[in-house]
């Protein structure tokens, strides 16, 4: 350890720190650059992040068509609650239906080029589990339109970034967030943000699995932190497996190709959602069509034993070309299929994190349990999406969270309360530790990080995927035991710091293994089906025991669950069928 | 198992001397070059340095030089390996590499005429100014009052191409990039175009982006070689909409 570098540690200080450059993150900027001193850091340049792969869309009852034209955010609401399986906080998901339609609206007056209708309004799709046509679209490249959109917003305002910036950790003094340490990637600098109100805003944790659409850099890093610094994990069991996703490479093959009128085939060619879904079709949500494959896969029936058919050909191709290019691209370019001609070959793989950091613990939407810690997005828990998100509700929440979490920072506008050497303390204290942790690193002899990360990975897909039951998931936990064990004692050279990726690789893998064992344990508790947790040893519902959120914490050695009941209130708890 | 032998640029720092360095990959079905890259840091040298993130070919992260033609390591595969080759495109030299077997290795080296930080991970900031320098933006009131102004079919589908730009760098490959670091750079201007031709930009912000665009570093000094529509991965064609603005003068 390098104790002399701590005097000349580098510390930059601002009102606010937003911590990933996502859709989330961007948009909280734009709420704050006007009246504060604010910075995002992130560890990819902003338009690299995630947010840019979302394909399919963004829900709100503009009522722009002609079949959506009764469609209201009461409705929306409904639809989400009814698809998260009655698990999504009601109170939150009202205000989410009924912020969207502003929330388009104030994207299209930030210039996102959505699609268009004849009448020149925005137009609107078919999405899985939704009553009406609401899901706004830029073609099927909406993420990366927006992604776009919002940041150039950040470039008007003269927002301040630092990229390829690696969040290490949080700082705390008592119950109030201090602050951050980073990795500046570029000068391996260890650099310190100082300030009382932090956004964390980096993204789901989708890595934990092999088979998954995420990009690379989904590592929970945002979690991995808060988790280290106490606060509480939710309802991280429960797991999107996107049902589409190509054969292969799992990049994601959005719903919009069945909203555009898409056809699943197994290899006797039947169109199998008959069996699970005869009215929705195609078109259930996420979790009963991902199950629906995963079946005829399990029984035969899938080709190769690995995969089904999405099948656009009978779109024709001049839909196939103005509705889905990035689609008919991504197929030809990774799979050699052009779907004009042929079925695309598909199976179900990770997608999204319905979990998170808990966001309305006691207090407001955003809020941690930590004073100024707020986090949004696909990294929080707040809850709207319960136990399986619709499409189209992600790209949602960004926003409407962001512009929320903005005004409440600027609302509380507070003052500092924390002492410059309190703060100063905690600083060398948290730059301490991590040294010690890379000099150990660099001392350990055990494995590398490939083999642990490669281990996390198997038990993950084999144990924690789609069809869980006990046995299963008792093996995951025990595997993650080793795993953490393992890691205790990982070995990488940690000397060399300029743009060292391993060494950013390993501290991603740091906050995985982590949030791997709290997905696993809180899989095993949840002894019900419900959303995307399905558990062929515990396969209905039980709302006498599990209508609740779950909590997990690490106190020593020991994993604590921890429960909190979900906010009703709005519609009526009935059975789930499509 | 089969292997690829990878021969890939290695610098330590920006005034390091550049030198190759070969690896054997075991092969795997549809891999591509990103994952034998990975391959590489997880498995031999973990401070090899290369940029990356979304794997599918929508962040923009790993512009590489391939074979000696810039392409997204992601969405190139290592079998079979190609040997792209296009009239437009210039020769591409990085360092003294003198015994590389095209039938057999596979070249990895950094996107052209960016300064190198280390290995494979050149310096963006250049290519972050200039598109900032463009004023890439809506300036309109933001606002969420219904309702949402309106745009035809037709205008929105006209700047989709434009719209799809990830912003990779691939298409700094052009010889003015090279000759010129002042140059605004075809993505840069193709940005700039994807603003000026949305009919919701207002006249007065419209012209600004013009005039930025038109400045004697910019569309002015385009060439015509059209080396960044033949590499461009997205089909954005930066040449054909910087040509669009040229014309616009003329009107």
């Amino acid at each position: 350890m390098n104790i002399g570098r701590i005097d000349s540690l580098k510390v930059e200080e601002f009102d606010a720190i937003i911590v990933g450059g996502g859709l989330s993150g961007l948009r909280v900027a734009i709420e704050l650059a006007d009246t504060m001193n604010v910075a995002i850091i992130s560890k990819v340049y902003p338009l690299r992040s995630h947010s840019g792969a979302a394909q399919g869309g963004i829900n709100a009852s503009l009522g722009n068509t002609e079949a959506g034209k009764k469609d209201s955010p009461k409705s929306h609401a409904y639809d989400t609650v009814y698809g998260s399986d009655y698990l999504a906080d009601q109170d939150a998901v009202m205000f989410l239906a009924e912020e969207a339609p502003k929330i388009v609206i104030e994207l299209e007056s930030m210039g996102a080029p959505f699609s268009r209708l004849d009448s020149g309004l925005i137009a609107q799709r078919a999405f899985g589990g939704a009553g009406f046509p609401r899901t706004c679209y830029a073609g099927d490249r909406t993420g990366h339109a927006l992604l776009h959109t919002v940041y150039e917003q950040c470039i008007r305002k003269g927002v301040k970034f630092f990229d390829e910036f690696f969040l290490v950790d949080l700082i705390k003094v008592g119950n109030n967030i201090a602050g951050l340490v980073s990795l500046d990637i570029a000068s391996g600098e260890l650099v310190v943000f100082r300030s009382e109100s932090v956004v964390l805003a980096t993204g789901g944790f989708g890595r934990i699995y092999k088979r998954s659409t995420n990009a690379i850099i989904n590592t929970g890093d945002g979690l991995g932190a808060a988790y280290r610094a106490g606060i509480p994990m939710q309802d991280c069991e429960f797991v999107q497996f996107h049902p589409t996703t190509l054969y292969g490479t799992n990049i994601l093959m959005t719903e919009g190709a069945r909203g555009e009128g898409g056809f699943l085939f197994n290899k006797n060619n039947e169109r199998f959602m008959s069996k699970v879904a005869p009215k929705a079709m195609e078109l259930a949500p996420r979790d009963i069509v991902a199950r629906a494959i995963d079946t005829e896969i399990l029984e035969g029936r899938g080709f190769e034993n690995s995969y089904v058919h999405l099948d656009l050909t009978h779109l024709g191709s001049e839909k196939i070309m103005e509705r889905l290019p990035g689609i008919r691209e991504i197929s030809m370019y990774f799979a050699g299929v052009d779907p004009i001609e042929k079925p695309i070959p598909v199976q179900p793989g990770q997608h999204y994190s319905m979990g998170g950091i808990a966001s309305k613990y006691k207090g407001d939407f955003g809020e941690t349990p930590l004073e100024g810690l707020y986090s949004i997005g696909e990294t929080s828990c707040i809850s709207v999406h319960g136990a399986n998100r619709l499409g189209g509700n992600s790209l949602l929440e960004t926003i409407v969270f962001g512009r929320y979490v903005g005004r409440a920072i600027l609302k509380k506008n507070k003052q500092k309360k924390l002492t410059a050497s309190d703060v100063k303390k905690a600083e060398s204290d948290v730059f301490k530790s991590i040294e010690n942790l890379f000099s150990s690193w660099n001392e350990n002899t055990g494995k590398k990080p490939v083999e642990i990360r490669t281990a996390m990975k198997n038990t993950m897909d084999v144990n924690v995927g789609v069809y869980r039951e006990a046995s299963r998931l008792k093996q995951a936990v025990k595997d993650l035991q080793q795993v953490q064990k393992d890691f205790e004692i990982m070995h990488i050279e940690t000397q060399e710091r300029k743009f060292n990726f391993g060494l950013i690789r390993a501290l991603e893998l740091r906050s995985m293994v982590d949030i791997a064992e709290v997905t696993a344990v809180a899989a095993l508790w949840r002894k019900e089906s419900r959303g995307a947790h399905f558990r062929t040893d515990y396969p209905t519902r039980d709302d006498k025991q599990f209508m609740v959120h779950s909590l997990v914490t690490r106190e020593k050695d020991e994993l604590v669950i921890e429960t909190k009941p979900v906010t009703l209130g709005l519609f009526e708890v009935k059975e789930r069928a499509y | 198992m089969k292997e690829k032998t990878f021969v890939i640029f290695r610098q330590k720092n920006p005034d390091a001397k550049p030198s190759y360095e070969r690896f054997k990959v075991p092969l795997t079905p549809g891999m591509t070059v990103l994952e034998a890259l990975f391959y590489i840091q997880d498995h031999f040298d973990h401070e090899l340095a290369f940029r990356y993130s979304c794997r599918g070919a929508i962040c923009g992260s790993c512009g590489l030089t391939i074979n000696k033609f810039p392409q997204l390591a992601c969405k190139t595969q290592v079998h079979p390996s190609e040997i792209k080759k296009h009239p437009r495109v210039p020769n591409l030299e990085f360092g003294d590499l003198k015994d590389w077997d095209q039938e057999k290795e596979i070249l990895i080296e950094p996107l052209p005429n960016m300064s190198i930080i280390k290995d494979l991970v050149v310096d963006m900031e250049t290519f972050w100014k200039f598109y900032r320098e463009v004023q890439p933006f809506f300036d309109r009131e933001i606002t969420d009052e219904a309702p949402e102004s309106t745009q035809t079919f037709e205008d929105a589908r006209r700047i989709e191409k434009l719209v799809y730009c990830i912003l990779c760098g691939m298409c700094w490959t052009c010889p003015v990039s090279g000759k010129r670091k002042d140059y605004i750079g075809p993505s840069n201007l193709a940005k700039a175009f994807r603003f000026i031709d949305d009919t919701r930009v207002s006249e007065k912000h419209r012209k600004e982006i013009y005039e930025k665009a038109m400045q004697e570093n910019g569309v002015p000094a385009c060439e015509k070689i059209f080396a960044c529509n033949a590499v461009c991965p997205k089909g954005v064609m930066p040449g054909t909409a910087i040509d669009k603005i040229r014309k616009l003068e003329k009107k």
